[in-house]
């Protein structure tokens, strides 16, 4: 699929590190991209499952688009989170819904995850995508 | 020849680093005699055991028995009962001898318990309705022995971890035992982590029945035993049935083994025992308890690094404990540090270790946790410490 500008920019930034440690430090970086979900909106409803850290999403459509606010424990999983602001957030619902999660295959940084990490980005995509389909 | 040279796994590299390997506590590596075993065996010897009367059976089962006579004889143990590893021994000890042993009797644990040692035995107390009595731990991070001797009377069972897979506390199992004996309870051992770094002896201790795996002790995975007493063992009822543990079977009725084949019912894990013998004899030829010394200082260099750098480090390392170092940085996410020393070849653990009564009673959700074995050295240590400084100038 086509995927948004920003979204491609960054799969070239990713693709074009080899290093492990500068690929996390780089996802390290990613977590000020966040909209900050605050500690004291965190709920058994915003909670992402399976993330073996404290990871919240929070989804709501504004205006026809989508608007992510999150926040981790772990400053990977809020990189991880900042990621997906990048690729989803003020998209238009119905664009956001296209999107797969093969844009991190074609990043490589589940190459750099451990499983658990991977799965727990995986756990993030899908309850967005999940709740999405509800509007 | 450095002992690390008979490890082929520590050539590696991991991400363009040579490989620290400190996550011994969850899996120690293997030395080459041990592949070495295990290859043989299924180049060779591979047959089925104990019925067949053909030369590969009679070799396999001589295998497969010789690492049951080491292990009662590295253990001084009546009985060894070939298990899954740890957490099948203690299921097994819940069925074969709680089922019919502990009606109506409490069960006393203690905090510091692994997940194994916890849920088989919260599983009998929902069939049987056994009170569950927990020992807490102090605030010094040992057994509140007062608080034991408080809650004994009336209870069938105390079970207890040897050495912490957390803390690498070593607990006063001797006086546990005293007081669990003059109680007339008995008394299980969960020695994953103890056995490794420690020669028990289980008639010495006096315990009743003692748990353990191979695989953290350089022996491959998928093995471990449950050791008895001649008193115990006769008062277990077997609790798988199938093939091997039987004596005779018609269609009415079947009689049973009388050895430790009673519990040990289908094919064994024939392999992993031929190579838990051998990595029983590579340790054998080594100083243990100097080792152990080696190891702990190791441990306390640490410790006492990562103390300066900021962080908590949860455990005491007194003469007896192991040399397991687990702590917590008060901002970076202990996964984040671990993602991050893995991109540097370190490997070490994150979570909960399967001890979560125990993080919950400190407070905390999960650590950082280093753990040592044989081939560690100093030199990895002060690698490990450099590569900590290092991330979290950057990170922290």
């Amino acid at each position: 699929m086509t995927y948004p500008k920003a979204l491609i920019e960054l799969i070239d930034d990713f693709q074009s590190i080899d290093d492990k440690m500068e690929r996390l430090e780089y996802v390290f970086d990613l977590a000020s991209e966040v909209n900050e979900l605050p500690t004291s909106l965190w709920s058994e409803e915003t909670r992402i499952h399976g993330c073996q850290s404290e990871a919240h999403v929070l989804l709501e459509i504004e205006d026809g688009k989508v608007s992510l606010k999150s926040g981790a424990d772990s400053k990977l999983v809020q990189g991880l989170m900042g990621i997906l602001t990048i690729a989803m957030d003020n998209l238009d619902t119905e664009e956001a819904k296209k999107i797969t999660p093969d844009f991190a295959v074609d990043m490589g940084i589940l190459n750099s995850l451990s499983p658990s990490r991977s799965n727990g980005f995986r756990n993030m995509f899908d309850k967005i995508m999940n709740e999405l389909e509800e509007y | 020849m450095a002992i690390r040279d008979d490890f082929p796994i520590l050539q590696r590299n991991i991400n363009g680093h040579p490989l620290v390997y400190l996550d011994n506590a969850a899996t120690t590596q293997k030395p080459s005699v041990v592949i070495e075993a295990m290859n043989e065996y299924y180049t060779m010897n591979n047959a089925n055991v104990h019925r067949a009367v053909h030369t590969l059976a009679g070799e396999a089962t001589n295998g497969y028995e010789a690492c049951r006579t080491t292990l009662k004889s590295w253990f001084n143990a009546d009985r060894c009962i070939m298990t899954g590893g740890t957490t099948e021994a203690i299921n097994l000890a819940a069925h074969a001898w709680g089922h019919s042993q502990l009606k109506g009797r409490a069960i006393i644990l203690t905090e510091m318990e692994h997940h194994s040692d916890i849920v088989p035995w919260q599983m009998l107390a929902e069939s049987f309705g056994n009170e569950l009595r927990y020992i807490p731990i102090k605030d010094d991070l040992t057994l509140d022995m007062e608080a034991y001797e408080a809650s004994i009377e009336g209870a069938g069972l105390v079970c207890v971890v040897h050495t912490s897979n957390v803390l690498g506390v070593r607990n006063p199992i001797e006086k546990i035992i005293e007081i669990a004996h003059k109680n007339g309870a008995k008394v299980l051992i969960d020695a994953a982590q103890g056995a490794p770094h420690c020669k028990i002896d289980l008639n010495e201790l006096g315990a009743d029945m003692m748990a353990l795996s191979a695989h953290k002790m350089c022996g491959p995975t998928g093995i471990g035993c449950l050791l008895v007493n001649e008193e115990t063992f006769q008062e277990m009822k077997p609790f798988m049935g199938g093939g091997d543990m039987i004596e005779t079977v018609t269609l009415q009725k079947s009689t049973y083994q009388t050895n430790e084949h009673r519990f040990e019912a289908g094919t064994p894990k024939i392999a992993e025992a031929i190579g838990w013998d051998a990595a029983l004899g590579y340790l054998g030829n080594l100083n243990l308890e100097e080792q152990h010394h080696r190891l702990l200082n190791i441990a306390r260099y640490v410790a006492d690094e990562l103390r300066s750098m900021n962080m908590t480090v949860y455990g005491r390392h007194d003469g007896d404990d192991s040399a397991v170092v687990s702590f917590l940085h008060p901002t970076l996410h202990s996964e984040d540090l671990a993602h991050l020393l893995d991109a540097r070849g370190v490997a070490v653990r994150t979570g909960h270790h399967c001890a979560q009564p125990l993080l919950h009673r400190l407070g905390i959700n999960g650590t950082v946790r280093a753990s040592f074995y044989i081939y560690n050295t100093m030199e990895e240590a002060e690698l490990f410490i450099q590569h900590t400084k290092d991330i979290l100038e950057r990170f922290a």
